[in-house]
């Protein structure tokens, strides 16, 4: 058996000094879904960010296709492990089709010119994304949610096997939501691999076959989103409690949260 | 923007430059005729126009040993100054970042008056630079460390903590004047209040090697500019070497500024005007946005010396007072719409 894509062995991270995640292990395969989710200051951005490798475990290891990720050279894990974040610090008189077009840094290094296999992952990055008509645009003219798809275009452009995604959906309508999750699908397909931390536990269940949840810097729960939600770990964790309600004479399963103090329901 | 607006401004420039050159060296206390210029300078590309020698002996003299050298420096020194704007812009993440306004300029000037206190300037070769180099490069650092202390600082703590920096150097070159003997503090005088008077082809070898190594280097550079401009997270997820870069743009941005200080004192809102002015034109992107910046700001800057020669009979105006003339008005303009906009 081959080795799998990604795997974290005892992950111990200290961000400023303080120590955030304790011992995380974690394994995933080649077009591999994952919803990351987790209460606030669980420790999820950092654990994404060290599987990306801008952050150095102070104790275990990362292992990208069995390589220890300290000995990957830094082009070869940026084509293989794409980060898209949700906040976007580009230059606001940058075009959107620039913009992507910097995905393709990691392909091409400070020197070399771009050439038409650059500019043709550009342009399908935009056309699965659905940005076509926005690649000559000012990010500065486009609203958040906008922009979030321009930077989930730049993960796309870089053609990574690993996607990590922090928070994609936030800034994004229904409508946008649905269709970032599609186009992650449509990726996934093709046997890469991606890992999303999402707040919307609704949504995280709904597109995620498989879902690990993160508290206080430890893996509290891992497997299929409905044992994870329904089990005792993400009740603790999140102090609510969860019910699944199957839909009849469909397959899905709607989630309702209670707040545990004063009984109040949401559905979400 | 479009391809065709990026191509004509780049045009507009490639003709403006040697335009405003001809203008520069045709006028002056002593007026030499454009065309007869014209000629003489193609003639020397070895470009002939006609038979005949197109200007008398003393005029071809005022031509080339009076005024193009002094207006070739001041293309260089605007061209250098408008990329190091342009680059440091793309570094601080900031559209309002500039040379001057981030205590390089100053910085550059405490270590010229360095080296003219300690007598360097007038034994070491080079020396004069060097220490002009290393005041920049001292500066920039150190509003980049103080600036970067708490997070990612607003445009206000970024501008107040070079407004402070520059303070400090401008304090050390006060008390460095007043300690330097007398006959060493006309020159520092002279040259801190910025001009191109007396400059020769000394000068403008001297800035050619600086400036142009580290404008073209700047620019060779415009991709790692761009990425960086994305953010440390996302230049570093990118494969940047973010910290290796940064280095990189604050030793050739020194090596630009420093110098340019050295040759022609301080000469502000070069580096903030012409990049301002461009990004609506060629757009964000370092590649275009470096070159551009080079045309443009040797432009400006040719045409802020032949302002400061001829608007008056008697005397001829401080460089730096003319580009801060204009600059100054157009950098509150710019500072009202960013701070509406944010």
């Amino acid at each position: 058996m081959s080795a799998p894509l990604v795997e974290a062995t005892g992950l111990e991270v200290e961000r400023g000094g303080r120590p955030v995640l304790h011992g995380v292990d974690l394994t995933i395969g080649h077009g591999e879904g994952l919803a990351l989710v987790g209460p606030n200051a669980a420790g999820k951005s950092t654990l994404v960010r060290t599987l990306a490798g801008l952050l150095r475990p102070r104790r275990g290891t990362v292992r990208l296709k069995g390589r220890l990720l300290s000995d990957w050279p830094r082009e070869a894990l940026a084509r293989t492990v794409a980060l898209v974040t949700p906040d976007d610090e580009a230059p606001p008189m940058l075009t959107v089709a620039d913009r992507v077009m910097l995905g393709r840094y990691p392909h091409r290094g400070p020197l070399r010119p771009f050439t038409r296999e650059d500019e043709e992952a550009v342009t399908r990055a935009l056309r699965q994304t659905g940005i076509e008509a926005l690649a000559g645009r000012r990010l500065g003219t486009l609203s958040a949610g906008e922009r979030q798809l321009v930077l989930l275009a730049r993960g796309l452009a870089q053609e990574p096997e690993v996607l990590l995604l922090d928070e994609p959906a936030a800034h994004l309508d229904i409508g946008h939501q649905l269709q970032l999750f599609r186009v992650v699908d449509q990726v996934r397909q093709c046997g890469v691999c991606v890992l999303a931390v999402i707040h919307d536990l609704q949504r995280a269940a709904a597109w995620a076959p498989r879902m690990a949840l993160l508290h206080e810097g430890r893996l509290l729960a891992d497997g299929r989103p409905r044992d994870v939600l329904v089990g005792e770990a993400a009740a603790r964790s999140f102090g609510v409690a969860i019910r699944a309600h199957e839909v009849p004479e469909t397959a899905e399963v709607v989630f309702r949260f209670l707040d545990r103090e004063g009984s109040q329901e949401t559905r979400g | 923007m479009t391809d065709a607006r990026r191509r004509r401004t780049f045009l507009v420039l490639a003709i403006a430059l040697p335009v405003v050159v001809t203008l520069g060296v045709s006028m002056g206390s002593v007026s030499l005729p454009p065309l007869g210029v014209a000629r003489s300078l193609l003639a020397a590309v070895g470009v002939p126009l006609g038979g005949s020698a197109p200007l008398p002996p003393s005029s071809e003299a005022i031509l080339w040993s009076v005024r193009l050298p002094r207006v070739l420096l001041a293309a260089l020194v605007g061209g250098g100054l408008a990329v190091v704007g342009a680059a440091l812009q793309s570094l601080f993440r900031n559209p309002m970042a500039d040379a001057g306004l981030l205590g390089v300029g100053p910085g550059a000037a405490l270590g010229a008056v360095v080296a003219v206190h300690l007598g360097w300037a007038h034994q070491v070769f080079l020396a004069l630079p060097l220490c002009a180099f290393a005041g920049a490069m001292a500066a920039v650092v150190a509003v980049y460390l103080l600036a970067h202390a708490g997070g990612r600082p607003s445009l206000h703590g970024l501008l107040l903590t070079g407004l402070a920096v520059a303070a400090l150097a401008a304090a050390g070159t006060s008390v460095l004047l007043v300690a330097t003997e007398e006959f060493r503090v006309r020159t520092v005088l002279f040259w801190l209040a910025g001009g191109l008077e007396g400059r020769g082809w000394e000068h403008v070898r001297l800035g050619a090697v600086f400036i142009l190594t580290g404008a073209l280097a700047l620019i060779t550079l415009a991709r790692p500019i761009d990425v960086l401009s994305l953010g440390e997270d996302e230049a570093a997820a990118l494969s940047l070497p973010v910290h290796a870069t940064r280095m990189a743009i604050f030793v050739l941005a020194s090596l630009v500024a420093g110098p340019a200080t050295a040759l022609a004192g301080s000469v502000p809102f070069v580096g903030l005007v012409a990049p301002h002015a461009l990004r609506p034109l060629v757009g964000g992107l370092a590649r275009r946005l470096l070159p551009a910046s080079f045309l443009a700001g040797a432009v400006l800057v040719v045409v802020a010396d032949l302002a400061a020669r001829t608007v008056s009979d008697r005397l001829d105006l401080p460089l730096g007072s003319v580009t801060a003339f204009v600059g100054a008005p157009y950098f509150l303009f710019a500072l009202r719409t960013q701070e509406g906009r944010a």
